[in-house]
């Protein structure tokens, strides 16, 4: 199996070649850990880009590979994102109010921290009740399940619910984005539990590690991403190589002789769509302890519609492509927006590209769709041709 | 000549009494001279009704010089004067009650008469007797509203008067309104109040609830036994009605029980007697739990430094002798009674109109949805794609409608001029999108959605590059400003009227359109079966740019309408473009009426939720988009589902 996975997906072994080569020169160039030619904040924006990829490939998966245009997996990897942090707020405000107690005449209650904790945390949205959902939120095992458990279970309802009444197309594009729209509307409310717009913040203070300094903590997060991002491409991989993956594909290419020939393609579609979910989550929960803070905008349906251009432009159903996409756009857009890119002066107007890497983005996406509908990742193709031939 | 010596002998009748009572009013004001010299809140009363009392026609005048602050007093013979100013420093002097000259004065010899606020009260209430009865109906009104807002005991026989001499039959039912509303609040007589009282059964209007509310404001009480000589409005059972804590805290703030410690102060009396590391016999560093803490205090207690602890039992036990009650602070049980039957009565009407008005209010929800949604579900239904680009094209007519308003400046003529331009302007973006773009993806419909993505997010930041982040206004002209207002409950503004009329307008439009022209024909044709269409001759491509640019720039009439009332920005379009999918897919694709059905559900639905949960539209949104994914699951093809070979994909 081993072996022919690598044979069908040749891909494989290049790609986690190159990912840990650029691994080891990064991590030997940081502050923390080597010659520090590359700033702290440098490693982060690489470490949120490595997760970002990740959450693309399993775009690209569902979109890519299984033909469903999810608009909803940057609401899974958001869930992820607050699953974990709840447990970073949690334990790292319990420390805040243990030490703040720790001068008081009597040493303090169980019920006293607890009380602390829940007016540091929720003051902001006019409380002081730990509401239920926090329940766990006091231990790391339980919150690293429940960012599986969670957008799993949602991905497994949803997905069940609308593949069963056999929505299919844009239909099922539009609904998910209902799904992202209601969940991102529904953390906006104070009382949802989960401070309302203020989101959880202060996410890159890891709790038992604050007397490390953040250039060590974001080369280490920086290795996990790169870590997941590998094991999440052999996993991919391995999913799209075997029978799974050409039933899968062939779903893809037409649904209804799949099911004529017997193979219950609602089931197919389904754990696709749940195995998605799932890497989405990991990655959002690798993604926001690096970013620091996490709010209900970040899950806005506009951010799953970005998930989609990036596949789109590095190039569906190649898992390559989905990484190139999300790597170089969201590079580039931090470039744009981060208003290091020179402006452009016109003589009559000047071109701010803080103000126009919309513009710039939206055109050139309109131009890939019509003019290279295989991405970047397809210009690979062509090369590879020119080889063979 | 009859004619004229007839209005001499009127005018003759009319002034003579007149001119007998001025020498009236002057004596009046001599004989209390002294009293309105130097006013005070004791006695100014009696002065105040012998002027009322004279009925001299210039007192409602005096009363008012006199409350402003206006009334001067000649220091030689102690008359007074209305003054103006004159030339030269000097004042001229008014004569009280003929409102003629009297010649001219020196500021050193009047004093100005100031009384202090509190007879100004009293004047300002003697004077409401005078401007209920004026002869301006305009001036009468206007002590009518300065009433409502806010009156005494002393107005209700001053209104009740005012009643009988009112010949303006709006003003007459308007004062026989405050005058049940007033005696409802001061009347003396229980039956007549109770009468008051019962004649509001089933008014929606919210004075009525206002003036009847708090005759049934109670509070909660403590008695040893059963209370009779008080109002019940109802026994309270402790632990059901009434929690066992709050109830023994009233026994404490009665007098009725021993206070308990709270766990705050516990734990200072803790802190103060701790003595070498250990407090109450336990050592400082096991107090971690609330039960160690328990222990340490209770030790404390039995030594007498810190007073005891109330046992549960205790309390228990306590709050079971006692009577809990919720008492009227209105003793009459007659009154509360009426008021309490009033009020049920009156909330049943309330809650009909509330529903009509929930019906209002879903019908202008709906119709904004419906013009957001129509241009969508054309172009879906005809092309089979998603245009994310819609949301844009909303925001364009909206943008097209306030730089038609820079222009000109008229807003009513700026309206007509926009709306045909907004739908011109969309239009033509319209047809350029589905040229450039759409028709090379045909039959690539997520492609497409893709696409026009990135065509709404230039399109954005575009208009956010031209126009800025910031609201820009777009006026609606004046005669759509305000309200139609049925009652208290019932009301919508005219704006929204305004565009429940263009959605009506669209609905007839495009009806007629595409089942009455050669267009629609041809539209509905491609609708069903694109390639037997252009077998038949049609051109798909012609109708597929015409039907976008037709669904594009019914979608600028909207962003006008919307833009209307709320303000327009680049984001816009973007805040109605998922409710116009929702739309869309609820109602079904490709059918008019199946938009316009999936317009009234979302909007009322959407109502509906917010009606039992006003204060949470977050909230509504989420419930609503569940429940459309739950009816998803029903009606996967929405409301109205094209049938045979259409509905093939």
């Amino acid at each position: 199996m081993q072996r022919s996975l690598f044979v069908r997906q040749p891909s494989v072994l290049i790609f986690i070649g190159l990912l840990a080569a650029f691994t080891i020169a990064i991590t030997v160039l940081s502050e923390g850990f080597g010659l520090g030619l590359v700033s702290t904040s440098f490693i982060k924006i690489l470490g949120k880009t490595l997760c970002l990829c990740l959450v693309a490939i399993a775009m690209d998966l569902v979109w890519g590979y299984c033909g469903i245009l999810s608009l909803g997996h940057f609401a899974f990897f958001g869930l992820g994102g607050y699953m974990i942090g709840m447990w970073l707020m949690y334990e790292r405000t319990k420390d805040i109010v243990i030490a703040s107690l720790a001068g008081a005449e009597l040493p303090a209650t169980a019920e006293e921290i607890r009380e602390g904790i829940g007016t540091q945390i929720f003051g902001v949205v006019g409380g002081a009740e730990i509401p239920v959902v926090w329940y766990f939120a006091d231990s790391l095992w339980a919150q690293l399940a429940l960012v599986v458990l969670v957008p799993g279970l949602l991905a497994l309802v949803f997905g069940w619910l609308a593949f069963r009444s056999r929505v299919t197309g844009v239909y099922l594009s539009i609904l998910t984005q209902a799904m992202t729209l209601a969940l991102s509307l529904y953390l906006f409310q104070n009382d949802s539990g989960l401070r309302g717009n203020n989101g959880l913040s202060g996410l890159q203070n890891i709790p038992g590690l604050t007397h490390l300094p953040q250039a060590v903590v974001s080369v280490w997060f920086f290795l996990a991403s790169a870590f997941a991002l590998g094991v999440g491409y052999l996993v991919a991989a391995w999913v799209v190589s075997g029978k799974f993956g050409s039933v899968v594909r062939a779903i893809r290419d037409d649904e209804t002789r799949i099911r004529f020939m017997g193979y219950p393609v609602e089931a197919y579609k389904l754990v696709v769509f749940t195995l998605t979910a799932v890497i989405a989550a990991i990655a959002g929960a690798l993604y926001y302890p690096q970013a620091g803070i996490i709010n209900p905008a970040e899950i806005a349906p506009i951010a799953s519609i970005y998930l989609a251009v990036w596949v789109a432009i590095g190039g569906r159903g190649r898992l390559y492509g989905a990484v190139i996409g999300a790597a170089t756009v969201s590079l580039l857009s931090s470039w744009f927006t981060g208003g290091q890119a020179p402006s452009i002066p016109l003589g009559f107007y000047t071109i701010d590209w803080v103000d126009w890497w919309q513009v710039l983005l939206g055109l050139g996406f309109v131009l890939v769709t019509l003019f290279v509908p295989k991405g970047i990742g397809g210009l690979f193709d062509r090369l590879v041709r020119k080889d063979a031939s | 000549m009859l004619r004229i010596i007839l209005v001499l002998l009127t005018a003759l009748i009319l002034v003579a009494p007149a001119h007998a009572q001025q020498s009236d009013f002057n004596t009046l004001l001599e004989t209390h001279r002294a009293k309105i010299e130097k006013p005070s809140r004791t006695t100014i009363s009696p002065v105040l009704e012998a002027l009322a009392t004279s009925q001299s026609p210039g007192v409602a005048v005096f009363l008012e010089k006199w409350r402003e602050k206006q009334l001067w007093q000649r220091k030689a013979d102690g008359r007074f004067f209305y003054v103006e100013k004159a030339d030269g420093g000097k004042l001229k002097l008014i004569d009280v009650d003929t409102g003629a000259e009297a010649g001219l004065a020196e500021q050193a010899e009047l004093d100005n008469l100031k009384p202090n606020s509190g007879v100004r009260a009293m004047i300002a209430a003697k004077l409401v007797q005078f401007q209920l009865s004026d002869p301006d109906p305009e001036r009468r009104l206007q002590a009518l509203t300065a009433l409502e807002r806010d009156a005494n005991e002393s107005h209700l026989s001053i209104l009740r008067a005012a009643i009988e001499e009112e010949t303006d039959p709006a003003i007459k039912a308007r004062k026989v309104r405050l005058q049940l509303l007033l005696t409802i609040k001061f009347g003396s007589d229980s039956a007549n109040r109770v009468a008051a009282i019962r004649s509001f059964a089933g008014d929606p209007g919210v004075d009525a609830r206002a003036a009847l509310n708090p005759l049934l404001a109670t509070s909660v009480k403590v008695f040893d036994t059963a209370p009779e000589d008080v109002n019940v409005a109802k026994i309270l059972t402790p632990g059901s009605d009434i929690e066992q804590d709050a109830a023994y805290q009233l026994l404490v703030d009665a007098g009725k029980a021993r206070p308990i410690v709270p766990l705050a102060e516990r734990k200072q009396a803790l802190i103060a007697n701790i003595k070498d590391g250990v407090v109450g016999g336990v050592p400082v560093a096991e107090l971690v739990t609330q039960e160690a803490r328990d222990r340490a205090y209770l030790a404390l207690a039995a030594t007498g430094a810190v007073p005891p602890l109330v046992s549960r039992d205790e309390q228990r036990s306590a709050v079971a002798n006692h009577v809990f009650t919720e008492v009227y602070a209105e003793p009459d049980p007659a009154l509360t009674t009426a008021a309490r039957e009033t009020l049920s009565d009156i909330s049943t009407t309330v809650g009909l109109y509330q529903f009509a008005d929930l019906v209002l209010d879903s019908l202008s929800l709906a119709s904004i949805y419906f013009l957001a949604a129509i241009g969508l579900a054309i172009t879906f239904g005809v092309m089979g794609v998603i245009n994310m680009a819609h949301g844009e094209f909303i925001m364009i007519g909206a943008y097209t409608g306030y730089v038609v308003q820079q222009i000109i400046p008229n807003y009513t003529v700026s309206i007509i001029v926009a709306l045909p331009l907004a739908f011109a302007v969309a239009f033509l973006a319209g047809v350029a999108l589905e040229r450039l773009v759409i028709r090379h993806l045909a039959h690539r419909p997520l492609e497409t959605l893709l696409a026009t993505f990135g065509i709404s997010i230039a399109l954005q930041q575009i208009a956010k590059n031209i126009f800025g982040t910031q609201a820009r206004p777009l006026t609606s002209p004046s005669w759509l400003d305000g309200a139609w207002v049925y009652n208290d409950v019932v009301s919508i503004s005219y704006i929204r009227i305004a565009i429940f009329v263009l959605a009506l307008a669209f609905l007839g439009l495009l009806l007629f359109i595409l089942n009455r022209t050669r267009l629609g024909l041809e539209v509905r044709a491609v609708t069903q079966n694109p390639r037997m269409a252009s077998s038949m001759g049609i051109n798909p491509d012609r109708i597929n740019m015409l039907t976008f640019g037709l669904g594009s720039g019914i979608a600028g009439i909207a962003g006008v309408a919307i833009g209307l009332f709320a303000k327009v920005t680049s984001e816009l379009g973007s805040g109605y473009i998922v409710q116009s999918f929702m739309t869309v897919v609820v109602g079904g694709v490709g059918n008019i009426w199946g938009t316009l059905a999936g317009a009234g559900m979302i909007g009322s639905l959407q109502k509906v939720i917010e009606f039992f949960n006003p204060s949470n539209t977050l909230a509504a949104q989420t419930y609503m988009i569940i429940f459309i994914i739950i009816f998803i699951q029903f009606r996967p093809k929405g409301i109205i589902a094209l049938k045979g070979r259409a509905a093939g994909d």
